[in-house]
Parts: structure tokens; sequence; C-alpha cells
């Protein structure tokens, strides 16, 4: 068993709600109670270990920045205890603990102070957290100046150069430009392998998937899950999709600008779910099945059902229909059905939405009984298999050997 | 505990730093706003007006009554006011780090202090200016204003800690301070309201404390004072114990509602 840097037992914070301030301090002082409870976290333990990085999901509202302001000291519980043994460092929101009068220099001292760092301590690293936040000149400018990105960059490197033991990150990284979120990462992996534990909060699976070796899965302020990675995030998007499916039923057309035809045939539901997943949340290469449910109106034959993927910007990633696969399909009146298109989700990081059709023959020119665009959204988050980057997997077979010519 | 003792100590010397930062005089400032009130005091009313209190034998009487309280005031309620917002004006901070709020609440009484120390020592050019002789005696003075900074802490800290439940402290504290200036024998003598409201001269804590910087400025000595410094460190050793024991029954709530 490794050391345990941090220790989470039982906490649990209630957060009293009063009708106005008078009772707040009169229940300080007097035993009454005033107020009524909202519980933010319940019954919390976990605890992490040297060189482990912690993730933790949960949706909107599950009770995430409560307990890692809890972990960082900011907020008492209401029971319970954190042990910590060690520095630990809380990128809590962007920008915490600086001066937006005094320049960047003038921050770092300030800033490194408030998160522990000795005088002597930000003297050595002040050279290092320059170079890595890239700011350049600017650092002698007032932090007034900066954008958001700017900002997180210096918060980022003064505190991963304050070197603490346990490294929270809540969703700051978000704000920087991709560029500066890989330096991040690998930042973050390096000082990983210097046996620094991180817990690391994010809604960005694929980060999570990438940094975590364990996952806990907050939901109403109580540990619903803990484990590995790849199947907390599989309950995590399970429960999205539950959010998701009431909304997930198809608007009626008189109301969707989305959708067009005839209606002789309706799509009435399209959905993306994952085999492993179980979810609209995907990792590329995993089985998924796209189903689209229709209702018909009357007896037809030699219709179409097609799927169309789009990726976020409009563009059409893949599209097929039951024409071009070699199915004839064909309706009698007031009947529901039910169509699968099976297959391995080959495609790359990223949200898409799903476009369905119903129509006669090849394509919609002729008789479109049914258009619908972003008929559903889905999600494709982390890799299963080898890693690539791109929209598409292509599966390369590759050989290696000498050439054989003497050079 | 020690290292927030150290952190306030490094706000402070930053808060010092910076008050005038961008200003064409700088940290002169420091120097010339003690100076400009004492000048102004000094030229109006004994040069000007021609006041005299005819208690001592120097022209400048009514200045050397004046110019101790007024300084000793100023630091007095500015630590008060600063205090009594320090927790709004900290809140960002508070909110996300592990910093105690007390080091910031600190770091405000060591800049003040600081900036009494200047002031006082001012204070002292200006009697050997005007040959005001200066005794053994004018060495109770920091510590009469040590204890005069702990009562302001201890007050300081109750009055923020129940300004997040009440906002309008925030506005009711400065008109306290105002109308406590001119409930105080600051700027007129004790005689003049001694008869009439005797409990604003025996009651009034902030006047235990001006009572001897005045007599000390004036005479030298603080002969027949040596009770109200027994009160003085009775009541500030109180004050701060109260903020202690509010403070922490009430951080952890108030830490929730800002």
């Amino acid at each position: 068993m490794k050391d345990i840097v941090l220790e989470v037992k039982d906490v649990s914070k209630i957060y009293k709600k009063y009708d106005n301030n008078l009772d707040r301090l009169k229940e300080i002082f007097f035993k009454k109670e005033y107020h009524k409870k909202f519980i933010a976290n319940k019954n919390i333990s976990f605890s992490l270990f040297k060189g482990e990085t912690l993730g933790i999901i949960g949706i909107n509202g599950a009770g995430k920045s409560t307990i890692l302001k809890i972990i960082a000291g900011v907020i008492s519980p209401t029971s319970g205890e954190v042990i910590r043994r060690g520095r630990v460092t809380a990128l809590l929101e962007l920008g915490t603990g600086f001066n937006d009068e005094m320049t960047g220099i003038d921050n770092i001292f300030l800033n490194g102070s408030l998160i522990g760092m000795t005088k002597e301590e930000i003297y050595q690293k002040k050279e290092d957290i320059i170079e890595f936040s890239e700011l350049g000149e600017y650092i002698r400018e007032p932090i007034k100046t900066y954008s958001s990105g700017m900002k997180m960059r210096l918060a980022f490197s003064i505190a991963i150069f304050s070197e603490p033991e346990v490294f929270i990150v809540d969703e700051a990284l978000s704000v920087g430009d991709a560029h500066f979120q890989q330096k991040c990462i690998s930042a973050l992996k390096k000082r990983k392998n210097e046996n620094m534990s991180i817990i690391y909060v994010s809604h960005d699976l694929n980060s999570l998937k990438l940094l975590c070796d364990r996952v806990i899965l907050l939901s109403d302020g109580i540990v619903i899950e803990e484990g590995m990675p790849e199947e907390v995030i599989n309950s995590y998007n399970f429960l999205i999709s539950k959010l998701n499916d009431k909304e997930n039923l198809i608007l009626k057309q008189d109301n969707n600008p989305n959708s067009y035809g005839t209606f002789d045939i309706e799509i009435i539901k399209a959905t993306v779910i994952g085999k492993k997943s179980k979810s609209n949340i995907i990792s590329s290469g995993e089985n998924a099945t796209i189903q689209i449910v229709i209702k018909s109106k009357k007896a037809f034959k030699n219709i179409t059902i097609g799927i169309l993927i789009k990726d976020r910007y409009g563009q059409d990633i893949y599209g097929t229909n039951t024409y071009y696969q070699g199915k004839k399909l064909s309706t009698e009146a007031d009947k529901i059905y039910i169509c699968d298109f099976n297959m391995p989700l080959n495609i790359g990081i990223g949200k898409y939405t799903l476009t369905a059709a119903i129509h006669l023959d090849e394509n919609h020119l002729e008789e479109c009984y049914h258009w619908l665009d972003r008929a559903t959204e889905f999600e494709v988050a982390g890799v299963d298999g080898d890693l690539f980057i791109g929209l598409c997997k292509l599966d390369p077979n590759i050989t290696y050997k000498e050439e054989g010519v003497q050079l | 505990m020690y290292r927030n003792i150290i952190l306030a100590f490094d706000f402070a010397k930053r808060d010092i730093k910076e008050r005038y930062f961008g200003t064409g005089l700088g940290q002169l400032w420091y120097i010339l706003s003690p100076i400009v009130t004492i000048f102004i005091y000094t030229v109006i009313f004994s040069d000007f007006m021609k006041m005299k209190l005819n208690i001592i034998d120097s022209s400048y009487s009514y200045s050397i009554y004046l110019v101790p309280g007024i300084l000793a005031w100023t630091s007095f309620s500015t630590t008060i006011s600063r205090l009594s917002n320090s927790i709004f004006e900290k809140a960002s901070l508070i909110k996300k780090l592990n910093v105690p709020v007390y080091t910031f609440q600190l770091s405000i009484l060591f800049s003040e202090i600081m900036l009494a120390i200047i002031a006082f020592t001012l204070s002292i050019i200006f009697l050997l200016l005007v040959k005001q002789p200066i005794t053994l005696s004018f060495l109770w003075l920091p510590v009469i204003l040590l204890f005069q900074f702990i009562f302001a802490f201890g007050l300081g800290v109750i009055f923020s800690l129940f300004t997040p439940f009440f906002k309008d402290l925030k506005e009711i504290i400065p008109i306290i301070i105002q109308l406590w200036f001119w409930m105080t024998p600051i700027v007129y003598v004790k005689d003049m309201i001694a008869k009439k409201y005797p409990f604003l001269v025996e009651y009034n804590p902030i006047y235990k404390f001006i009572q001897i910087y005045q007599h000390i400025f004036l005479y030298g000595n603080i002969n027949g004072f040596y009770k109200d410094i027994v009160y003085i460190v009775i009541f500030s050793l109180l004050s701060l114990v109260c903020a202690a024991y509010l403070y922490k029954k009430m951080i952890s709530e108030i830490k929730d509602i800002i």
C-alpha cells in the first residue's frame, strides 16, 4: 500500500438556509433552530495516495466544488474531518489571489505567499514560473491588462511551481488555449511522476481519462461510484443520458425549424447509444447503435431511412442510408418501426449531431417524408484501442524493414 | 499560526508600499500627510485665530493640545473602519484560499501601527520646533498607543464579524465613529463638557487614552493617570478576548455567507 497524503473522513457539509440574517445570528448564540437544511455533501470518505491522480465528476450541483473547498481548507465541514499530510494547493477559480493593479511579478510574490510558499522559495522559482507562463514582457504589466487566459497561465504556473503534495485543479484548464492546456497536462503528468498527488475536476471527459488513475462520481452530495476512470465515466454518462431522456422526445414538427417533409412517415425518436457506455457519450471505436424509431401513417414500399453524422461545425462526417446498404424497407399503415444502425464509431473525439431522414429511394430529392436535422446529439470522448488524432480512424497496418541498399 | 503572522507582516509591508503607488510623490505622502495635519492645526488655530489655552505658557499651547488627540484619533478611527470592512474587502480571497481571515486583519493592524509611529515621530519633531520640553514620560506614549491598538483591533474585529450579517453596519459604523469623535474632548477641552455631560468624560474609553497623550504633550508627565492606565489595560485586553471568542464562534458561518 502506498502512502496516504490526504484523507477525507466522513465529511458532510450542510448549508443552513435562513429567512434572514438575524435568525442566522441568533442561532449562533442561542440553542433554538431557525434554519432549513441544504445538504451539499453527505458522508464523503476517500483517501488520496502519493502520486495518484483522482478525478471527481458529477453533474452541476452534485457537490464537487463544495468538497474541493473543504479539502482545500477554504470552508469547514459541518461534520467529519480532512487530514492533510503536506501542502495542499488549490487552483479553485481563475486568478485566485491576484491584485489587478499590481504587475505579474508582484503577483507572483503575493499569490505565492498566499498559497504558502516562503520568500526564498519564490525567489528561487520566479524565473521558472515566468518562463512556464510564457507571459514574456507582459509579466511587468499590471494584471488588469491580462486576458483571462493569461491570468490562468500565471495562476497555474505559480501553483505548479509551489510543488504541493496535493494539487487541486478545478476546471481551471478550460480557459487556456489548446497549446497551454497541453502544456499544463504534460506538466501535471511530470509532477505526478515525481509523486505529486492530484485531484482533478473537469467536465472534459477526455482529459479525465488521460490523467486519472481513479475517479469518484458524486451525485446529490453522495459518492455513488468509485473506481477505474472508464467505468465511472460510463456511469456518469448514464446519469447524464437519464437527464437528457426527458428532453429527447422529438419536438412536434410545426414548431421545429429543423424538421420538414410530408410527414406521412414520421421520425418519432432518434438515439445514439454506446454498447459499453450505455449512453450518448461514447468512446471512439466503441460499438454503438443509432436507433431511429418511425411511425407510418400509410403503407409504403421502397422507403429509405438515412442517417448523417455532423460535427459541431456542421460538417458532414458520415452519412448512409438503407438504400445504399441494400435494404428494402416497407411499412404498413399506423405501425411503428425501429431501425438500428449498428457499427463501431470510428470517428474522432468531439461533439456531434445526428440528422435522420425518411424518403423514397436513393435520396430525399424526389419524395421526402421526414427530414430531421439535429435529431439527437452525442459525444465521442476517449479512445477505445489505439490512440489517434483527427476525424476518422483508419486502422493502418504498419510494416518496417531495412531497405537493403547500401548508401 | 506563526506562518500567518509572517504573512500578515508581508501584507502590511506591501500595503504600505502600494498605498501611494502611482502618485508623483510616492511614499513621501506618509510623512507629508501628518505634517499637513499638524501644520493646519498650528497655523490656523495658533497663528491666525490666536487661540490659546491658558494652561501652559506657550503661544502654541492649543496646537500642542490638539495634535496628539487628532493623530491618535485618526489612527484609532481608520483602524476600526478598515477592520470593519476587512471581511468584505477580502471576500474574494477568503472564499478561495486557505488563509485565515485574521491574517488579513492583523495586516491592517500592523500597517496602521507603522503609520502611527511615523505620525507620532513627526509630532515629537513639532514639539521640538515649538520648544516644548520632551521628558522621560514620553516613553509612556508607545505603551499607551500599543494598548490603544489592541483596543481598536478588538473592536474592529467585532464589528467586522457582524457586518456580514447586517450590511447596514457598513453605513452605521462611520456615523458612530464621527459622533464619537465629537463626543470626545479632542478639539475642545474637557472642562467644556465635564460639568454638563460628565459621563462623556468618565465612561468614554477612547478618551482615557487621549487624555494621557494630551497630558504628556502639555506637561511632560503622567501624574494622576496611573489608575486610568490600569483601566486601559483591562478593557483593551477585554476587547481582544471578546473579539477572539466571537471570531471562533462565528467565522465558519461567515465563510458560508460571504
